[in-house]
């Protein structure tokens, strides 16, 4: 929705499902809407105020505390060899698609993922081992080569 | 581990999404492990077509509307009426009550309704992946959250007056 079409009604539509924080919005409409709300503060003061107080409510309940070990429960039924090695794609290719199905974000991104290019090539060129598990010879081949004792501590690392 | 790293970026999600939806640990634990179970046997033929984690929460919720569905006809039969939450006015809310209370008020709503808060107001997902994860238009999803919200603000003010 553009600026010019934006109304009354789909600000107050936005913040009645949304709440009061333009962030939360929908993407394509977080602008334009932010602009109008700002040309007619007035008319969306009690709704906003409405929404700001449920807002806080929700703010305040916090993360509901996992219980103790449920990872390594789920690991448990995970299963040892390789998920997939899909023909034509390497393992770090592969991982690269769950983990960031749209791409690397983060301002370091582009380089990590040259990086991660020429390792995977390597990778595949490299005679190879005789490890069947998923936590690979290979695998920690390359995460030692990109500086990291495994893909957990690269995943701390770029995900602060 | 590959494993490792997809567990500790997706599960924690998964897991507070079904304990919203069912409000039982130990149930939430089961749909966790059952939604990773169903992981693994994908994963060998997963193409990039959806995002791993749009598709856990999508087999989540349906386990989750599955086992309400399964319990509905029990919990009518045997609970009581859920009518009064409500602590006597001298009672000081600790933060634990006070967000036993908050859950409390969000499990009376209608399942849409919570499924709807729990994945956009708690878990930050966007309105297009909400809506896909329960396979509504983004159109129903704003109608769901609008009117989960004026009713959790009527419970609210409700709460207040008395």
């Amino acid at each position: 929705m553009t600026r010019q079409s934006m109304t009354d009604e789909r600000v107050l539509a936005l913040i009645s499902a949304y709440g009061a924080e333009p962030a939360v919005w929908p993407e394509e409409e977080r602008e334009p809407a932010e602009a109008y709300l700002k040309a007619h503060p007035a008319r969306f003061e009690a709704a906003l105020t409405e929404a700001r107080a449920l807002d806080t409510v929700f703010a305040r309940e916090g993360l509901p505390e996992m219980p103790p070990g449920l990872a390594d429960r789920v690991l448990a039924e995970a299963p040892t060899a390789p998920l997939a090695h899909r023909a034509g794609r390497g393992l770090g290719a592969y991982l690269m698609t769950i983990l960031f199905p749209n791409g690397l974000r983060w301002p370091a991104g582009v380089t990590l993922a040259a990086l991660m290019a020429g390792l995977m090539a390597g990778f595949v060129t490299a005679p190879a081992t005789a490890g069947s598990g998923f936590d690979s010879d290979e695998q920690a081949v390359v995460y030692a080569a990109l500086g990291y004792g495994d893909l957990e501590a690269y995943m701390q690392e770029v995900d602060g | 581990m590959a494993q490792t790293a997809l567990v500790n970026r997706h599960m924690p999600v998964v897991w507070r999404v079904a304990y919203r939806l069912l409000g039982d640990r130990q149930e939430a634990e089961d749909v966790t492990q059952e939604t990773f179970l169903r992981a693994w046997k994908m994963l060998p033929d997963w193409e990039a077509r959806a995002k791993f984690s749009t598709w856990a929460c999508t087999v989540a919720v349906n386990l989750c509307r599955d086992r309400k569905k399964k319990k509905a006809p029990l919990l009518m039969e045997t609970l009581p009426d859920q009518s009064d939450h409500g602590l006597r006015p001298d009672q000081a809310l600790s933060q634990k009550e006070a967000s036993a209370r908050i859950m409390a008020l969000i499990e009376d709503l209608p399942e849409r309704q919570k499924e709807a808060l729990t994945l956009c107001a708690f878990e930050g997902m966007g309105n297009i992946e909400a809506a896909d994860v329960m396979d509504v238009s983004v159109e129903a999803l704003e109608s769901l959250l609008a009117r989960a919200r004026r009713k959790l603000r009527a419970s609210l003010a409700e709460e207040q007056d008395s």
